[in-house]
């Protein structure tokens, strides 16, 4: 067919876009400005999509289960976990984390997992959000 | 009235990095004589980043995430071709399971791959409507990507002896209900790529690789299937579960009857292949065994019995760009392995770019680079002397010459 | 069953399937005494245990060219990549080619190691038999200080054009890059 694309492009008119229009429907001109009046309550951000279970985001590490084996250092490929001799506990800099969740498989009491948190850009990679302990 | 005392010669277009039709930095400087192409050099290393030397202080498993690191589009293929390659060295046997599953991914991997590469050509030819029509079909599978894997890009699936994640019953019926979308939707983009006039006169006769060519230069995957030399590894090695499965060679002569090697043919065999994805992906999920889904779930004792490993191995893959290529040598002492050699498909692929775009003209030269589907990252770890004086063209004036040709051919 | 393939205007004719042991044999009574030794190792997979077969030879650098040269007669090869090792005294560079590609399931992959010892590092260029080598070649030649002679383009292909001369990145012993990297694991604690 000739134009096979010109009867598709019209249906598309009437249909709903596909992009879910996270946060805003346009992108706002200035961003402090634009969280600052979210916080007021005056705009609303659209959530993002849902993200599925299994989704590995931001790591969680149960303090009371670690035993202070570094089997986790052993394994992570950008030496992102350093060990705390003092109590035998570990430090995670999540600036240099690469969500392999490698760690996670290897831990023999299962104290790490991964949630669903994506969300984590900083401007200061060692600031309290981006280090887990 | 005097004559001019230099006579018409070639002058040299430099096409820096930063290049219209790829999305990574290479440079390519050719020699021209009107609007016509009559040589060719390319010049590499914009992104090498001394990979091969940074696995030298890494133990094994570190390493398959430094490969999948190589390039965000074939972030499958390099870490199963490392760990084919150990597995050879250390005479570890994968379960069947796993081998059914590493099947999944790889033809998964190639859909996306092979239907981000239509939208990119169309692009190039500068029919945008199509470009994001395909991306939104590419969505799907990326979902489905994230479903099973986790992430939508770095997948992270990979062990050596098998894979880390299962595909348990409950997850099966959303596998499906996707390959049943892009069942549906292939029908739509064969129609609008094979049979639309725009597509045809664009790339017909354009781009040209002779079956002998293809041969003396070692091309692989569908750039030099396309040309009609069958060379697949899935077919011609067993790994994996392909022994078991049905699997053929695909050359344009089985759609359209005649092989010309040009750019329009290698359309025909991309889309053909992800006909064959869908295909084996549904053999994989009636046939695949239960069982275990990696040899050694114990990682750390996984680690002890490589670093006793001594001996040296291959491991050849079929990525969506054609075949790769990992050689690993352990020496039994240390963890680390003593050398690793990768070789991206698109290595291989680069001096073909040489006869087939001789004879060109500038406005082809997005369209018929960006048909081999070139990954500069997986390669590494264009000035025109006009007159005399050197100007360089950059991205936004070729496409715009791509984009032109196809309008003065549609008058 | 024979198929013709026309490869730079000569006809190769009759090429048959050959099988891993009969590749070995081919080469062993050709060449004697200059094939140093050979292995062949075969790895299955999948439900139904099919086969491939690996095949490691060791020869000589003398009769390097001649063997290559025997090897496009008997079926013309693919040339996958060169990988080298640098083992203290000598580097041994190896060849990765696969043969009897077009049909279901009989590829066989050959791995041709040379060596050559560290005073001498110097070997022919195949480019005229394999147009494709060349790629693979110049990257020989800057990453480990390999020189082959004859090659047709002698330009540097991946380092940069400001890395000093005589530094290459593969080996292991003083000519190492160890010396051009500042610290790599720079962390405000």
């Amino acid at each position: 067919m000739k134009f096979s694309m010109l009867p598709k492009a019209f249906a598309q008119m009437f249909k709903k876009p596909w992009t879910n229009k996270f946060p805003a429907k346009y992108a706002p001109s200035n961003t402090t400005k634009f969280l600052e009046n979210v916080q007021a309550g005056k705009a609303k951000i659209i959530p993002p999509v849902e993200t599925p279970p299994g989704f590995r985001g931001k790591i969680q590490y149960d303090k009371e289960k670690c035993i202070g084996c570094q089997l986790c250092l052993k394994v992570c490929p950008s030496e992102a976990i350093e060990f705390k001799p003092e109590g035998k506990k570990i430090k995670i800099y999540l600036a240099r984390c690469t969500f392999c969740s490698q760690c996670n498989d290897i831990c023999p009491t299962n104290c790490l997992s991964m949630s669903n948190e994506f969300l984590l850009a900083d401007s200061n990679l060692y600031s309290k959000d981006l280090i887990v302990e | 009235m005097s004559k001019s005392s230099t006579t018409k010669s070639t002058y040299q277009i430099p096409i820096v990095p930063i290049h219209p039709a790829l999305k990574e930095p290479v440079f390519f400087e050719f020699e021209l004589d009107g609007e016509k192409i009559v040589d060719v050099d390319v010049k590499l290393g914009h992104v090498h980043r001394a990979i091969e030397w940074a696995s030298r202080k890494r133990n094994p498993v570190q390493i398959l995430y430094l490969a999948e690191r190589i390039c965000g589009i074939c972030s499958y293929c390099h870490p199963i071709a490392f760990s084919l390659a150990v597995e050879s060295t250390a005479d570890i046997q994968v379960p069947e399971r796993a081998e059914y599953l590493r099947v999944i991914h790889g033809e998964l991997e190639r859909i996306c791959s092979h239907i981000l590469w239509a939208g990119v050509a169309a692009h190039e030819i500068g029919f945008d409507t199509v470009l994001y029509l395909t991306w939104q079909i590419r969505e799907k599978a990326l979902d489905l990507t994230e479903y099973l894997t986790g992430n939508r890009v770095t997948k992270a699936i990979t062990m050596i002896g098998g894979v880390r994640r299962d595909i348990t019953q409950d997850m099966i019926p959303k596998v499906q209900e996707s390959l049943k979308y892009f069942k549906d939707n292939f029908e739509k983009l064969r129609g609008i790529f094979l049979d639309d006039k725009t597509f045809k006169m664009r790339s017909q006769n354009c781009g040209v690789l002779t079956k002998e060519n293809a041969l003396k230069l070692c091309a692989v995957g569908p750039t030099t299937r396309a040309s009609g030399v069958k060379k697949d590894v899935r077919v011609d090695t067993s790994y994996f579960a392909y022994g078991d499965l049905d699997i053929n060679y695909t050359t344009p002569d089985i759609l359209t009857g005649e092989v010309n090697g040009d750019v329009y043919d290698r359309i025909i065999v991309r889309l053909l292949e992800v006909k064959q994805s869908i295909d084996l992906i549904e053999q994989c999920l009636d046939k695949m065994p239960a069982g275990p889904i990696v040899a050694e779930p114990k990682i750390a004792k996984l680690l002890a019995q490589l670093k006793k490993a001594n001996g040296e191995g291959v491991g050849l893959h079929e990525a969506p760009r054609g075949e790769v290529i990992h050689y690993v040598k352990f020496d039994g002492v240390n963890e680390a392995p003593y050398t690793w050699k990768v070789r991206a498909p698109t290595y291989n692929n680069i001096l073909p770019w040489i006869p087939m775009l001789k004879g060109q003209q500038i406005a082809d030269i997005p369209i018929v680079a960006a048909s081999t589907d070139p990954c500069m990252s997986c390669t590494n770890r264009v000035a025109v002397i006009k007159n005399g004086n050197r100007y360089e063209l950059n991205k936004e004036e070729l496409h715009r010459l791509s984009v032109e040709k196809t309008r003065r051919l549609m008058l | 069953m024979g198929k013709t393939r026309n490869i730079g205007g000569k006809i190769m004719t009759e090429e048959k399937i050959l099988t891993a042991e009969e590749i070995v044999n081919n080469f062993t009574d050709e060449f004697k005494i200059k094939i140093k030794d050979t292995k062949i190792k075969k790895r299955s997979a999948g439900v139904k245990k099919n086969e491939t077969a690996y095949i490691w030879m060791k020869i000589d650098k003398s009769a390097f060219k001649d063997i290559i040269k025997y090897l496009c007669e008997l079926q013309f090869p693919h040339l996958a990549v060169v990988s080298g090792n640098d083992l203290g005294n000598s580097i041994e560079l190896i060849y990765h080619f696969t043969l009897n590609y077009g049909n279901r399931m009989k590829e066989t992959i050959l791995n041709i190691s040379v060596e050559l010892p560290k005073s001498n590092l110097e070997i022919e260029s195949i480019c005229d038999l394999i147009p494709g080598a060349l790629i693979t070649e110049r990257e020989k030649q800057e990453f480990l200080g390999v020189k082959f002679v004859g090659i047709p383009d002698n330009r540097r292909l991946f380092l940069p054009e400001d890395l000093p001369e005589g530094i290459y990145p593969w080996r292991k012993d003083e000519t190492g890059p160890d010396k051009l990297y500042r610290n790599l694991h720079e962390v405000k604690k």
